[in-house]
């Protein structure tokens, strides 16, 4: 139990770091994006008509990528006083409702942005040859991985007590995290 | 009753720990469901919330700060005001203001201010004997300089929250006298407990040197111009000049310090993702609250409320300040303006305050916020920094909290403070 426990988390570190990549490069992109845009404006006398769309694309990914990843490393900030006071049965209790509910508006984001793509699909995004549709794609897989993530840690909370989040009042969640 | 359900269920959420991003959705989507309309408009809602050209400038900003911070920007901004400042008394909690100024002036960001400066003075504060405390204590209410002085993305999303209505530009012209006002009260207010608790002054360096230190900060100062001035001019949008500042600080920390490498780079740009995403998400889903709230007219409640309780501004605006003051307690910035923006904004100019004047007295607002538990951005990055608690820190934060105060007062009574230079451009 303990070592499938593991393994299933050594898998998702992985897909949280690819995530975290991934978002990465997506700000990387965004920038030279942008940069472009303002270079086309002065340099070149003629602006791109695509770099806005695109741009605005990327940032989608990497915010609900980061999104994602900020719910597995526990990373959003909250307000932390009663679960540091309260008994341990307690905070157990608050730690899996708070995953429940991070599960289900996961699952509902993921959900609602499936349908959204879906009925967007067939129009033209303004500027971009792609469809409309793509707008809501990193809704349905940010959610997807923000109900993964917190399933995961809702099961080792159960299976193995582990508080994920460990629960800091001296060192807070919005520590920058470094790798 | 939906408007109970609204709030009800995020204060619930919020006193067992969800993160607060979490709080305001989930209540969305409980009153959404509660009142049987399609739940499909909170996504809707969360998407095109977060979804602005104009909200780029937020990754734009903090992803330049993470760059400076690790690429040797923020280390000169401090070897000058050491220079400037480091022979009054108490002299490295006045070098820490005045370089929270500075960064500030090219960050904008409180938390890369608090991490990017704290990192550096706490360590060296604590080698000159310095308490833990006061040091803690002077760069997490320095670091609320950085919200005033421009650039500042919250003034982005102040002016976003607004309906787009009130210009950067202006919001920009109209932190700078405020922000410097916030930092002269912290300078004296550190030189007065350092007097009280001994710290001692560093020897003047001497002219040379001090022209040394301008001459190798002067990259990173420039930046301020080419930001301010692009904005202000019109020759760049807000988030075309934060774009600028990212490519900015890149080039200057790779080929004019050459302090950055692929292992800075790769930080700055992963811790960028992880702050920018928190961040921007907690806008979007503040975004769907603050969109419900709309619908269950709130905003107008408000506004009765208030002609209700009195129809003097001075009072209103006191109101105001006591109500944000209480709300940035436990919000976050980002969400504190996106949600109080539209309830506050129409109470205010019914009782003909001018929007942009009220831009600063939110984000300062919201700013002090920022350093009172039980959440408290800044204090807890400061508190991690210097490895402290956050109830030492608490216990001799007062003279600092209160000279942010005294400044909030000044900048809600005399409109002049805020007004006065944005009118000198128009």
């Amino acid at each position: 139990m303990r070592a499938d426990l593991a393994a299933l988390s050594r898998i998702l570190a992985v897909v949280n770091r690819t995530a975290l990549w991934i978002a990465g490069i997506g700000l990387v992109l965004m920038t030279i994006f942008v940069a472009w845009q303002v270079f086309g404006r002065y340099v070149l006398n003629q602006s791109p008509s695509w770099t806005e769309p695109a741009s605005l694309l990327l940032m989608s990914w990497f915010i609900l990528l980061g999104s994602a990843v900020g719910v597995r490393d526990g990373n959003h900030l909250g307000f932390e006083i009663a679960l540091h006071y309260a008994p341990h049965g307690l905070r157990q209790i608050m730690l899996a409702v708070t995953e429940v509910l991070v599960m289900i508006f996961g699952g509902a984001m993921a959900w609602y942005g499936t349908e959204l793509a879906v009925e967007t699909w067939s129009a033209a995004m303004p500027g971009l040859p792609i469809p409309q549709g793509f707008d809501y794609v990193p809704l349905a897989v940010g959610g997807v991985l923000i109900a993964l993530f917190a399933l995961e840690k809702l099961v080792r909370l159960l299976l193995a007590g582990e508080e994920v989040p460990l629960v800091r009042v001296d060192e807070p969640h919005l520590v920058p995290v470094k790798d | 009753m939906e408007i109970w359900v609204l709030f009800g269920v995020f204060t619930l959420l919020l006193i067992i720990g969800t993160p607060v991003a979490f709080c305001l959705g989930i209540a969305s989507l409980a009153t959404v469901l509660y009142m049987q309309l399609p739940p499909v408009v909170v996504f809707q809602q969360l998407n095109s919330g977060m979804n602005a050209f104009a909200m780029m400038a937020i990754p734009f900003f903090i992803y330049a700060g993470d760059l400076m911070m690790r690429g040797g920007i923020a280390d000169r901004l401090i070897r000058l005001a050491a220079g400037l400042v480091g022979h009054l008394r108490g002299g490295l909690g006045q070098v820490n203001v005045v370089a929270s100024t500075l960064f500030g002036g090219i960050s904008g960001s409180a938390i890369a201010d608090a991490s990017a400066i704290g990192g550096i003075m706490i360590p060296q504060m604590e080698k000159r004997g310095y308490a833990k405390d006061y040091s803690v204590n002077v760069t997490v209410n320095a670091a609320i300089i950085a919200l005033l002085i421009p650039p500042s993305h919250n003034m982005i999303i102040y002016s976003i929250a607004a309906g787009g209505t009130i210009s950067v530009a202006d919001l920009f012209t109209a932190g700078v006298v405020p922000g410097l006002l916030l930092a002269a009260a912290l300078m004296i207010t550190a030189y007065i407990v350092a007097i009280r608790r001994g710290y001692p002054a560093d020897p003047f360096p001497g002219f040379r040197m001090l022209a040394y230190f301008l001459v190798s900060a002067v990259p990173g100062i420039l930046l301020i111009f080419i930001i301010f001035g692009g904005v202000r001019s019109g020759v760049f949008t807000a988030t075309e000049s934060s774009c600028i500042a990212v490519v900015y600080a890149l080039l200057v920390t790779l080929f004019v310090y050459r302090e950055m490498n692929w292992e800075s780079f790769v930080e700055a740009t992963l811790g960028a993702v992880r702050t920018t995403a928190m961040v921007l998400l907690v806008i979007g889903t503040a975004s769907a609250f603050g969109w419900l709230m709309a619908f269950l007219q709130v905003p107008q409640a408000t506004i009765e409320l208030m002609r209700a309780v009195s129809d003097n501004p001075i009072v209103v605006l006191l109101l105001i300040n006591v109500i944000l003051l209480v709300l940035g307690t436990f919000m976050d910035m980002a969400p504190m303006i996106i949600i109080c923006t539209p309830i506050f904004l129409p109470v205010i100019k019914a009782f003909g305050i001018d929007p942009v004047h009220f831009g600063v007295i939110l984000i300062l607002n919201a700013g002090i916020g920022l350093n009172t538990p039980p959440v408290g951005s800044v204090l807890f990055v400061g508190c991690a920094v210097g490895k402290i608690t956050i109830g030492e820190a608490m216990k001799t934060i007062w003279p600092f909290l209160g000279a942010s105060i005294a400044v909030l007062l000044l900048v809600t009574y005399i409109p002049g403070l805020s007004l006065w230079l944005p009118a000198l451009f128009r």
